[in-house]
């Protein structure tokens, strides 16, 4: 069962990763995020960005790291798209932020915790995006809470079989 | 100091990169007359720059990808995958025999109807300079639909250029983001605009994206004529698509639930926007030939002579042929005697047509009152009458003119005839 607010000391333990994952693995994230749209059509429910931001604010437990590295993707997110720089740059940041002080507090190994965490923050990215572009910006948007839903389904399945991927990555000691 | 530093460390860091990606966002949009935001037409210096570094990041491997995938493809394709294929390329060789020589005959069509135009000094434009262009990627968001596509600065092209495929319009060129890179905004992005005609009702509209990433002609009243399945067309209004092109067609009609009285059509779009692999960009509109149209062209005007000298041969065939099929006329009579005295049809002199001499003459009869006479006036005619009748001079003219076998005067009394006494 997993331990909510545990603090053993494996569950501090910082992971660390060889220099090039730090760059090869967003860079990926960036890459598959713009091409596999063209191969599921309209069914591209997924955001690989955000998965990567969660992952590496988990098993780094940095907020700092985090905040950077959801910033950095959303920002490089957004320049790929027509839309202003900046909004998924926000919620990005946000959210790697939240994802590394939660990381700090629960057991990150167990898959239950991974998945709900990613579902929650994938939510929580949708609503940052809803706001800044409505109320922060004041521009019209139309938006679908359904497509949301089924973008932070997508990341829940995604993050199920990307992070033992990506655990094997990690230096062993 | 340094403890509070210390301290807050993380939400200052995140705090900072907030701050600076507000300022950012707020430099980039605008406010509009109508008081809405909204963002600029073209992106700022800083903002395009990022873009580029964004583009030159991810393309390459992006390309790479695509270029992997195309490459596994096409040798599943070209080397595995080949039953029936010799069949469907003798099919498809006749469909484009016959496609040919329709596009010749339509070009001419074409051809005639664009004179016309420019004789009529109608400002039309034609989409003849075209670019074709390979789709490498996506902008990876449901919230922002745009492509990007393997032709740039480098094939001349430029912003707000539109982007079609043979089935429909598929969006305009937002960006130039390079020699051999551009991005493309699709049509159902949110962001984008284009106007359209429905097809039967010429229900003007403007098309655009929703949250879906479906296609829907918003700002409408209602109106019971549209029906699903009617075509939709762009108008040509937007200075971006000419106008004509396939849209899509009308899908269902639904209230729009902001505005009483407004209907939103959802159209269902005659393009693939979501598997899309090759795309032609508009570069030019003005109105021209490509070679390969010329020799069509040229074919077909080749054929159309072909077909007159055909035309000519099979009416050569059936003179000889009536002349040796027995008919009407027996060849075996002998020929009719000519009449020497007949005129020739050719010498035949159509003469003037002249009144009928009438029965019963009177001073109204063609002829028959002198000039000076007809050109009195009418209070003077009864005057001018008995002075002519008491006149010997007019009698003599009137005995000379009866001796010479000319017209009597009608009325006068030398026309009337006389009776004849016998001894």
């Amino acid at each position: 069962m997993a331990r909510v607010g545990a603090i053993s000391r494996h569950d501090m333990e910082v992971r660390r990763y060889p220099f090039l994952v730090y760059g090869l693995v967003p860079l990926a994230a960036l890459v598959l995020q713009a091409w596999l749209p063209r191969v599921v059509g309209r069914y591209a429910w997924f955001d690989l960005p955000l998965v990567v931001t969660v992952y590496f604010a988990l098993g780094r437990r940095s907020p700092i790291q985090g905040t950077i590295m959801g910033a950095v993707l959303g920002l490089f997110e957004d320049a790929l798209t027509g839309n202003a720089i900046g909004i998924n740059g926000i919620a990005k940041t946000v959210c790697g932020f939240l994802a590394a002080s939660v990381g700090i507090r629960v057991d990150v190994e167990n898959s239950a915790i991974r998945i709900m965490l990613n579902f929650a923050l994938s939510l929580l990215s949708s609503a940052i995006y809803l706001f800044v572009y409505r109320f922060l910006l004041g521009m019209s948007l139309e938006w679908s809470w359904m497509t949301q839903l089924y973008i932070a389904i997508g990341n829940s399945i995604l993050a199920f079989f990307v992070f033992p991927l990506l655990d094997r990555l990690k230096l062993r000691d | 100091m340094e403890s509070f530093f210390a301290r807050y460390r993380n939400y200052l860091v995140l705090l900072t990169i907030l701050v600076a990606q507000m300022i950012g966002l707020a430099v980039q949009v605008r406010r509009t007359g109508a008081g809405r935001s909204s963002l600029g037409m073209q992106d700022g210096e800083g903002v395009r720059l990022i873009r580029l570094w964004a583009n030159t990041l991810v393309s390459p491997p992006e390309r790479f990808v695509h270029s992997s995938r195309m490459l596994v493809a096409g040798l599943w394709q070209n080397y595995f995958d080949l039953r029936h294929t010799r069949a469907e390329n003798q099919q498809l060789q006749q469909t484009i025999d016959r496609l040919r020589l329709e596009q010749a005959a339509l070009l001419e069509d074409a051809r005639q109807g664009q004179r016309l135009e420019g004789l009529m000094g109608f400002q039309q434009k034609y989409l003849y300079g075209t670019q074709a262009a390979q789709i490498f990627g996506t902008g990876g968001s449901n919230l922002s639909r745009v492509l990007y596509i393997d032709k740039g600065s480098a094939d001349k092209l430029e912003r707000d250029m539109a982007v079609i495929t043979p089935d429909g319009i598929v969006g305009k060129v937002r960006e130039v983001l390079g020699r051999h890179s551009a991005q493309v905004l699709a049509i159902n992005d949110q962001n984008s605009g284009a106007g359209v005609i429905l097809e039967t009702t010429r229900i003007r509209g403007i098309l655009r994206g929703n949250a879906d990433g479906r296609l829907q002609i918003v700002d409408l009243l209602a109106d019971k004529r549209i029906q699903p399945g009617e075509k939709v067309l762009t108008a040509g209004g937007d200075q971006i698509f000419p106008r004509g092109l396939p849209v899509g067609e009308v899908e269902k009609v639904v209230n729009d639930p902001d505005r009483d009285g407004f209907i939103k059509i959802m159209v269902r779009p005659a393009a693939h926007l979501d598997r899309l692999d090759e795309v032609l960009v508009i570069t030019s509109m003005q109105p021209r030939f490509s070679p390969q149209e010329q020799n069509d062209l040229a074919t077909s005007e080749a054929l159309k002579g072909a077909e007159a000298a055909s035309l000519d041969e099979q009416r050569k065939a059936s003179t000889i042929m009536a002349e040796r099929l027995p008919g009407l006329t027996d060849p075996n009579a002998p020929p009719k005697p000519v009449d020497p005295n007949a005129p020739q049809p050719s010498l035949l002199v159509v003469a003037p047509a002249k009144p009928l001499k009438p029965i019963h003459p009177d001073r109204f009869s063609p002829g028959a009152a002198p000039a000076a006479q007809a050109s009195a006036p009418a209070g003077d005619k009864p005057k001018a009458q008995a002075e002519k009748a008491s006149s010997p001079t007019s009698r003599a003219t009137n005995q000379a003119d009866s001796d010479a076998g000319a017209q009597p005067a009608p009325g006068s009394p030398d026309s009337e005839p006389k009776p004849q006494r016998h001894p």
